[in-house]
């Protein structure tokens, strides 16, 4: 009897998972897509918003959240501030990172390295949702309600090592991005979701410090 | 030439009897009878509890801060995860008394001594029982000491409110590591020191709660 159950419960929650799943995109779609997302891409001068940071690992009963702003600015200028539960800040500004962990200051060179390089480029790419590069990625297409979705695949070796798989959710209004999840594996990934975004607001230069 | 043999076998067995007894680690405390036989410790012992840290690591200069994360997983062994503030993954271990597994460790990263050296701070941080054999105590403490292998754990519980504070890991000389507690309810323990005493490695935990 209580096995029974189960199955129809399953099959019920199946169900809803079906009706909620994604649909790949036409090849149409995906260029009106992209597109839209170019468009919207290429007039983002600078970038603020909230985030919340949800990292999921199979084992915990619970995801660990921390949250706090993100502002960008072009070309390269970019700045992660934890707020919740802890102060901690990441800068990536003419290729070095400056970090502030609680008041502890430091900086760390990333001239040469290439995977920071990639990643940095990876992480604006991605909040400003321009990052449709198939040299770099092989990219899928996919709809869902009210929103797109289009997941990444690195092809350089290294990178992959770090991150398996990149998903990116778009707003289907306003082609801009709603949530990033990097995937370490198929259990364990890091889901932030962007939200009070404001858009080209005047951001002075001097934010980008530690 | 006998006479001189004898003589110098005799200071030797001296210097060494007064080495030991200037080397031992128990010198400034006082025996005591025993009270207890074993000692259980309260601190990452429930499988229900995520145990989320941020974490400092300073190790010969250099510092490196994340999160650490660890979990009882079953009976016997725990999960423990280190990540980036970002939440990329350095290290995922598993491990218990006798079985230790790294499930995936960031090649920067991958170093035999490194992973040797956190796996015995981890397997004694995430000790759960003791057996006793010594007792000490000091002005502040009870000092229970545990055999282990060919080296020996203090354990120290405050006289006060009786929480474990200190656990301290020795050769029969020389302090190699010790851990550091504080503790409110001495359920759960919110900051943790590891600090070695032998290399310039020392690793702070603070625990946080998920918004």
């Amino acid at each position: 009897m209580r096995t029974k159950i189960y199955l129809f419960l399953f099959l019920i929650l199946c169900g809803f998972n079906v009706s909620a799943q994604e649909q790949k995109m036409t090849a149409a779609e995906i260029s009106q897509f992209k597109e839209d997302v170019n468009v919207v891409a290429k007039k983002i001068k600078t970038l603020s918003t909230d985030f919340v940071q949800y990292k999921h690992l199979d084992f915990l009963s619970k995801d660990i959240e921390t949250s706090g702003k993100m502002v960008f600015k072009e070309p390269a200028l970019l700045q992660w501030q934890y707020k919740k539960p802890y102060n901690y800040s990441i800068t990536f500004k003419n290729g070095k990172i400056l970090i502030n962990d609680e008041g502890k200051k430091s900086a760390v060179d990333i001239g040469d390295s290439k995977i920071f390089a990639r990643i940095n480029k990876l992480i604006v790419g991605s909040v400003s949702g321009n990052m449709f590069d198939d040299k770099e990625f092989t990219i899928s297409y996919f709809k869902l309600k009210g929103q797109n979705l289009a997941k990444f695949i690195p092809k350089d070796v290294t990178l992959k090592k770090y991150i398996k798989q990149i998903e990116l959710t778009f707003d289907k209004e306003e082609a801009t991005v709603v949530q990033v999840k990097l995937l370490e594996s198929s259990e364990d990934y890091t889901r932030i979701v962007l939200k009070n975004k404001v858009i080209n607001a005047k951001i002075d230069d001097s934010v980008f410090t530690n | 030439m006998q006479k001189s043999t004898i003589q110098f076998l005799l200071i030797n067995c001296f210097l060494a009897v007064f080495l030991i007894s200037c080397g031992s680690v128990t010198k400034n405390y006082t025996s005591k009878k025993l009270d207890k036989t074993s000692y259980t410790v309260p601190y990452f012992a429930d499988s229900k509890t995520d145990y989320v840290y941020k974490t400092n690591i300073s190790v010969y200069g250099n510092e490196l801060s994340g999160i650490f994360i660890a979990k009882k997983i079953n009976d016997t062994t725990h999960r423990i995860v280190f990540t980036t503030e970002f939440g990329n993954k350095l290290m995922d271990f598993e491990i218990s008394e006798n079985e230790f597994k790294v499930n995936s460790i960031v090649s920067e990263l991958d170093r035999k001594i490194l992973i040797n050296t956190l796996k015995e701070d981890f397997r004694l941080l995430l000790k759960k029982q003791y057996l006793i054999q010594e007792q000490f105590e000091n002005e502040t403490s009870d000092i229970y000491k545990s055999a282990d292998g060919k080296r020996d754990n203090y354990i120290f519980i405050s006289k006060n409110d009786q929480k474990l504070e200190k656990i301290v890991h020795s050769s029969k000389t020389k302090e190699k590591f010790t851990l550091l507690f504080n503790s409110e309810n001495n359920i759960f323990a919110e900051k943790i020191q590891i600090i070695h005493q032998n290399i310039k490695l020392k690793i702070e935990l603070n625990y946080f709660k998920s918004e």
